[in-house]
């Protein structure tokens, strides 16, 4: 089984994502906040991550550097899926794709189920 | 040349695009929310949950609802608006009313704490109830954002030095005087103008703010209870404290 960790901290849109992702055969958790990621990362290593950039309290940015300086945790797969155009991060792309090892850049808004749910099978295909 | 007063150049804070920004992207939320909840329901094992995508709907609806009155409150003559005697309980009960469906789908308890001791207030009813409301929904969504151990809002009044602060409370410290005062100076340019609150542009609080400062009221943070809020702050009126 392959584990999901889902940080959204709007609760319905996570409640969305977590029912579809849970239909197609993923073990999900989903926390709000960067710290509660942190916690369920812990207690059991993710498979893959998708992550909101826009938290209460932190930027996902931090959270992402953090998540990345622990060893166990710097190969898992990373989906960005957040608020944030992609075009506020142009001049930093190469820090998102290659130094924290971001796998997929997804702008919320525009990112249906079925796109989502493909980019997370492409990052890592359910047994 | 003749020079022209200062407040005839400068929009009332609610006119500003600011403001438009900051609901326009709060918006995207709930339209989204309704989007991906639809879009489940046509997925193999999928299901749509109507009354959900209803609630979510109903209360955007309502918070640009509350934005529009703020426009119209601002751009109107101070002398035009109604202000009436106003019972803070009755505004309270109403907006817990309104509040309840959105804060239930959001795992919220609201607990209202009014006994009506203050009595009447003079104030815009409307006003005064559409700033709560507004409040209320951007704290219904952002306590599951933070976190917070306790999912659990109180509507309630309490006396202050300046009259009588009616508002929402929470558990939780993040609301704080100066979150308010960095959140009134970013919103707009900023995408989380109070991050340490809330994960959007927080539009609820700024609409209450734009529809209290339109009423010639003001929006404050507040302690009540070992709790934090945020709330308006109505005077006391005398002559209505006799009725």
């Amino acid at each position: 089984m392959i584990h999901v960790l889902l940080v959204e901290p709007d609760l319905l849109l996570a409640r969305n994502y977590y029912d579809a992702l849970k239909t197609v055969g993923y073990v999900v958790t989903a926390v709000p906040s960067a710290q509660a990621a942190i916690l369920a990362a812990d207690e059991a290593k993710p498979d893959m991550v998708i992550m909101e950039l826009q938290l209460v309290g932190h930027s996902g940015i931090e959270f992402l550097y953090e998540f990345r300086s622990y060893a166990d945790w710097q190969s898992v797969p990373l989906i960005i899926h957040t608020h944030v155009p992609p075009s506020e991060f142009a001049g930093a792309r190469e820090l998102l794709m290659k130094e924290l090892g971001t796998h997929t850049y997804l702008y919320k808004p525009h990112t249906s189920l079925r796109k989502l749910l493909s980019a997370v099978h492409d990052a890592v295909p359910v047994e | 040349m003749a020079t022209v007063p200062i407040r005839e150049i400068a929009p009332p804070p609610v006119l500003t695009q600011h403001l438009l920004l900051s609901v326009v992207e709060q918006m995207k939320l709930p339209l989204m929310s309704i989007a991906r909840r639809a879009e489940f329901g046509g997925l193999p094992g999928g299901h749509t949950d109507l009354s959900e995508i209803r609630v979510t709907a109903d209360a955007a609806v309502q918070l640009l609802d509350n934005y529009i009155l703020g426009v119209q409150l601002a751009s109107q003559e101070a002398s035009l608006m109604q202000t009436e005697p106003v019972a803070i309980s009755s505004v309270l009960h109403n907006a817990g009313q309104r509040l309840q469906p959105i804060a239930k789908s959001y795992g919220v308890e609201l607990d209202m704490h009014i006994d009506g001791k203050y009595g009447p207030v003079m104030a815009h009813r409307r006003g005064l109830e559409a700033a709560i409301v507004s409040l209320g929904y951007a704290l219904v969504e952002a306590l599951p954002a933070q976190d917070a151990p306790q999912l659990k809002l109180h509507l309630s009044a309490h006396r202050c030095r300046y009259g009588i602060v009616a508002g929402i409370y929470c558990d939780t410290e993040q609301i704080t005087t100066d979150a308010l005062r960095v959140g009134r100076q970013l919103y707009g340019r900023a995408r989380q103008p109070v991050i340490n609150v809330s994960h959007t542009s927080g539009a609820g609080i700024f609409v209450a703010d734009a529809i209290l400062h339109a009423m010639q009221s003001q929006l404050t943070t507040s302690r009540y209870r070992r709790l934090y809020g945020l709330g308006a702050v109505l005077p006391l009126n005398p002559q209505l404290q006799l009725v």
